[in-house]
Parts: structure tokens; C-alpha cells; sequence
């Protein structure tokens, strides 16, 4: 079954275009979109979100236009690599935000904030702003805040790159399991080879717009492309 | 700690500094001549005038008008800014040029165009019907509004415009309707450029003189705002009330600046936590 659609998207940011791109993404799947910095991947991840309408063609999710969905139906986590996390607001306030907005009841609402705090180790800084936390905290309390209402789809932005190698492989790890646990489809933007090989089912290589390849995560490095992928991943194509 | 043991290098002064620094003297011993003039002159009697009744009146109507007409401006201003900045509001570009052009006439100008507005039959409708604006208090509370609205709507528009729209759209995601999210995420987040907004806007309302000059006239303990006390001082001769008005207006104009600064210094301090 076909969680996402992508169809002949087009989208232009200034002298930069997106597109037009199409890919399907399957229930379940983990799919990582790989690229350089400024090859649109955010714009892409963005897009699939229905943060904003492309300039031509259109994001299917689950058969539906996104566009035509409230934000708050399309089953969505977002997480960004700077977290995204409101600073006014704790980081239980953070994860309880999305419950709230759902009029679960306060009981609730802690019960289900101390499951996702245990769960992502952070228990002992419910009660932190944003600004104190650190890398590894900060993307903890993002995806507890993303996973508080079980999405469909988890749409990660780069969310390992700002942190240090130990924190990243124990929340590469941590994805891992989340996609165990929860059973959603997961879509990741990254430009780490390695991450994309070891996390994603299948990998988009996204360059200056262009999807040029998409491969499984597996046969990333195995596989021949073409001259600007094989550049890309510093391969001599001879 | 290393960098903090390191001595000091000392830019040398150059030609072009010095100049600027020698202007910039020159331009606050200017203002501040200008300031000190006020506080000096109207310093001796300032706590006798304070006590006359007509001092007393035009404080309690300044203050009465610049609160009304603030709280006005900010029920208008917040979704306004929302509109031109968040929404796909048909002729956004031409509405943000009509803002940016009102801020550039004179307030005598503005009071004129309110004249006309509120003389034409709409106007004497409205007399009619109980809301009298010319010539009357509410008058010098719609002279604040036209005046100041402007303003605060850019002021508001330039918080909105510096506040990630991202978390905006997660808190979306996460089930908030627009209206939730620009409660519980869009203000909180622009909290302390609204407050200062509120303050100056406060702060102007209290000082505006020719819009409501031209809109209302100033009678004497009837329409008599601060300002317009200091007027017909000077024209009855009586200076040193005019100045004892001009040293509280110097007083109340501080006061909303250090708050105004306060509000900031707290929004520049988050900043510093978040980069960290």
C-alpha cells in the first residue's frame, strides 16, 4: 500500500528549482532522501508535508491530495534537525502539546507524557525549557513530541547531523526501534552515505533538484549511476 | 579563558571615526540641551502645577484616551499583521503600501482626513446616533487610532516576520486549528514585541497633538489632552505651567522607554539561550 505519492512536484525557492519529481513511498517503509546541502531536500521533505503548495504538480497521501487535508488530519510527525521544539513551552509541555490540542484529559495527558519521557530517557528534564538541553535531549524531546499521537508518517529533517558520532549512532539506533515500535512509514533527509545505508529500506539520491536515483538502502554503494551521482557518492566512474 | 588573560589590542583611532564621533557628540548634546531645558525650566514649580486642577484634568484624559485608543490598536493591529504576514490575503503588497504611506504623512493630516470622514452625512449619521467624534473625547481616541495603527501593524508585522513559521506549522500537525496556533505558539513566541509595541503606541498616544488638534480642537478642560494643555499655556502665557506639562510628559515618555527597553532586553536574552 502507497503511504505517499509524489507526483511531477515542481516548487521554486528563488533561483532554485524543485523538480518536477515524482516517487512513491510504501507503508512501513523507511526511506531516506540523500543529498548535498541546498539540493532541495528539505524543500522536498517540506513539500510531502504540505507545508506548502508546489508551483506544479502535486503530494498524494494516502491516495488523498495533502493539500485538501487539515494539517492536523494528515497522521504527520516533524522533526527538524534544530528540533523544532517551542521555547516557551517545557519539554513536557512540548510532548503534551499535540494531546492537548486533542482535549485529552490532564490524567491522560501525563500518563502518556511519562510513557514517552521514560521511553526516550528524559524523564529527569520534563520540566527544562528548549534552550537548556542539549543536542542528543533536544531531538529526544522532538520525536516524544512527534510519536505522543502514534503518526502514520514521521517526516525527519536532517535529524541526526548536529549531534556528536555517540549520540547520533545511539539515535540512529533509536529510529531503529521507534520504526519497530510504532510501525510508521518513515521518510528521513540526510547527506551521510553511511545513514542512509544503515537506516533506509530505500535511498533517493536528490541533486540540485533532480531525483536521480533511487536505490535500495542496502545496494547504495554497490550499484552504478550516473556521472553526477558517482561524483557525488566520490566515486571515478572509471 | 585563555582569550580573557590575552592583552587588549587598542584599535587606532582613524580619521573617519573621530569625525564620526565628534557628530555624534554634537547630536546628543543637542537632544540632551533640549531635554534639559524642560527639566530645568519646568523643575520649580513642577509639584505646585501638579496639583492644578487643569493639570489634572488633561492627565486623566490623556491617559484615559491613550489607553482606550492602545488597546484599540492592538485588537486591530494583531490580526491585521496576521493577515499580511501568514494568510493569502488578496492585495497584500498594495495594503502593506498603504500602511507604510500613512506612517510618512503629517499628523495634521491624518486629523484632516478624519475631519472630512467624520463631517461627511456617514459622520453626522453617526452624530446622530450617539457616537460623536469631532469636537468630542472619542475623538481624540480615533485621532490615536488612525495615527498609531500604522505603526503598530508594522511593528507587530516585523515580530511575526522574525518568528519561525515552522513551529507554526507543527503545532498545526499536531491538531491545532490556525487560531490555537496563533494563541498558544505565534504569540507567545512574539510576546515581548508586543508588549514594547504596546508600550511606544501608549507612549505616542500620550504625545499626539495634530491629528486630534485638527479633529477636535483643544477646549479647555474638555478635549484638553497633555499636549494640547502645553499649547494653551504658551498661548495664554503661562509658561511655567507649560513646562511643569512638559516635564511630566518628559517623565511618562521615559518611564514607557525604560519598560519598552525592558521588553526587548528580555526578547534579545531568549535569543541568547536559544543559540546556545
Amino acid at each position: 500500500m502507497k503511504r505517499l505519492e509524489v507526483c511531477d512536484l515542481t516548487a521554486r525557492r528563488g533561483s532554485f528549482e524543485l523538480g518536477p519529481l515524482s516517487l512513491e513511498i510504501e507503508a512501513g517503509e523507511i526511506f531516506a532522501v540523500l543529498g548535498r546541502t541546498g539540493a532541495g531536500k528539505t524543500v522536498l521533505l517540506e513539500a510531502m508535508a504540505g507545508m506548502f503548495r508546489g508551483d506544479g504538480g502535486r503530494v498524494l497521501l494516502d491516495g488523498q491530495d495533502v493539500a485538501d487535508i487539515p494539517p492536523g488530519e494528515r497522521g504527520l510527525g516533524l522533526v527538524y534537525q534544530d528540533c523544532g521544539l517551542f521555547p516557551h513551552m517545557t519539554v513536557r509541555e512540548n510532548i503534551e502539546y499535540g494531546l492537548r490540542m486533542r482535549r485529552w484529559g490532564r490524567e491522560e495527558r501525563r500518563r502518556r507524557s511519562a510513557e514517552l519521557m521514560e521511553r526516550f530517557g528524559i524523564a529527569g528534564i520534563a520540566s527544562q525549557y528548549p534552550g537548556t538541553l542539549s543536542g542528543g535531549e533536544g531531538q529526544r524531546t522532538a520525536l516524544a513530541r512527534a510519536l505522543a499521537l502514534g503518526p502514520e508518517l514521521l517526516l525527519l529533517d536532517e535529524p541526526f547531523s548536529a549531534l556528536d558520532p555517540a549520540t547520533r549512532q545511539g539515535m540512529q539506533a533509536e529510529l531503529l526501534r521507534i520504526h519497530e515500535d510504532f510501525g510508521c512509514t518513515v521518510v528521513f533527509v540526510t547527506h551521510d552515505f553511511a545513514e542512509a545505508q544503515l537506516l533506509a529500506d530505500r535511498v533517493g539520491i536528490l541533486l540540485g533538484g533532480r531525483l536521480l536515483a533511487v536505490t535500495p538502502g542496502a545496494e547504495l554503494m554497490e550499484r552504478r549511476y550516473c556521472a553526477e551521482v558517482e561524483e557525488f557518492l566520490g566515486r571515478d566512474r572509471n | 579563558m585563555r582569550s580573557s588573560n590575552r592583552p587588549r589590542k587598542r584599535r587606532r583611532a582613524d580619521g573617519f571615526s573621530v569625525f564620526a564621533i565628534v557628530v555624534a557628540l554634537l547630536v546628543i548634546l543637542f537632544i540632551s540641551s533640549a531635554i534639559f531645558s524642560i527639566a530645568l525650566g519646568g523643575a520649580p514649580g513642577f509639584f505646585e502645577n501638579l496639583r492644578s486642577q487643569e493639570l489634572r484634568f488633561a492627565l486623566r484624559l490623556s491617559v484615559l484616551t491613550s489607553t482606550i485608543s492602545t488597546a484599540l490598536v492592538m485588537l486591530l493591529a494583531l490580526p491585521t499583521a496576521y493577515a499580511l504576514t501568514r494568510t493569502g490575503m488578496p492585495l497584500k503588497r498594495l495594503s502593506s503600501l498603504i500602511i507604510e504611506l500613512t506612517l510618512s504623512l503629517p499628523f495634521i493630516l491624518l486629523g484632516l482626513a478624519l475631519l472630512i470622514m467624520f463631517s461627511s452625512p456617514l459622520g453626522k449619521w453617526l452624530k446622530a446616533q450617539g457616537f460623536a467624534v469631532v469636537f468630542s473625547p472619542a475623538g481624540i481616541v480615533m485621532a490615536h487610532l488612525l495615527v498609531n495603527l500604522p505603526y503598530a501593524v508594522r511593528l507587530v508585522k516585523t515580530a511575526f516576520e522574525d518568528s519561525d513559521l515552522r513551529l507554526e506549522f507543527i503545532a498545526e500537525t499536531l491538531g491545532a486549528s490556525r487560531f490555537r496556533s496563533f494563541l498558544s505558539v505565534l504569540l507567545p513566541l512574539c510576546r515581548s514585541g508586543i508588549v514594547s509595541t504596546a508600550i511606544l503606541t501608549w507612549s505616542r498616544a500620550m504625545g499626539e497633538f495634530g491629528a486630534t488638534l485638527m479633529l477636535v480642537g483643544i477646549t479647555r478642560m474638555k478635549t484638553e489632552t497633555l499636549p494640547g494643555s502645553i499649547y494653551l499655556s504658551i498661548s495664554t502665557g503661562r509658561n511655567d505651567a507649560a513646562m511643569s506639562t512638559a516635564v511630566l510628559m518628559l517623565l511618562i515618555s521615559g518611564a514607557a522607554l525604560f519598560l519598552s527597553q525592558l521588553a526587548a532586553g528580555r526578547r534579545r536574552g531568549r535569543k541568547r539561550v536559544e543559540r546556545r
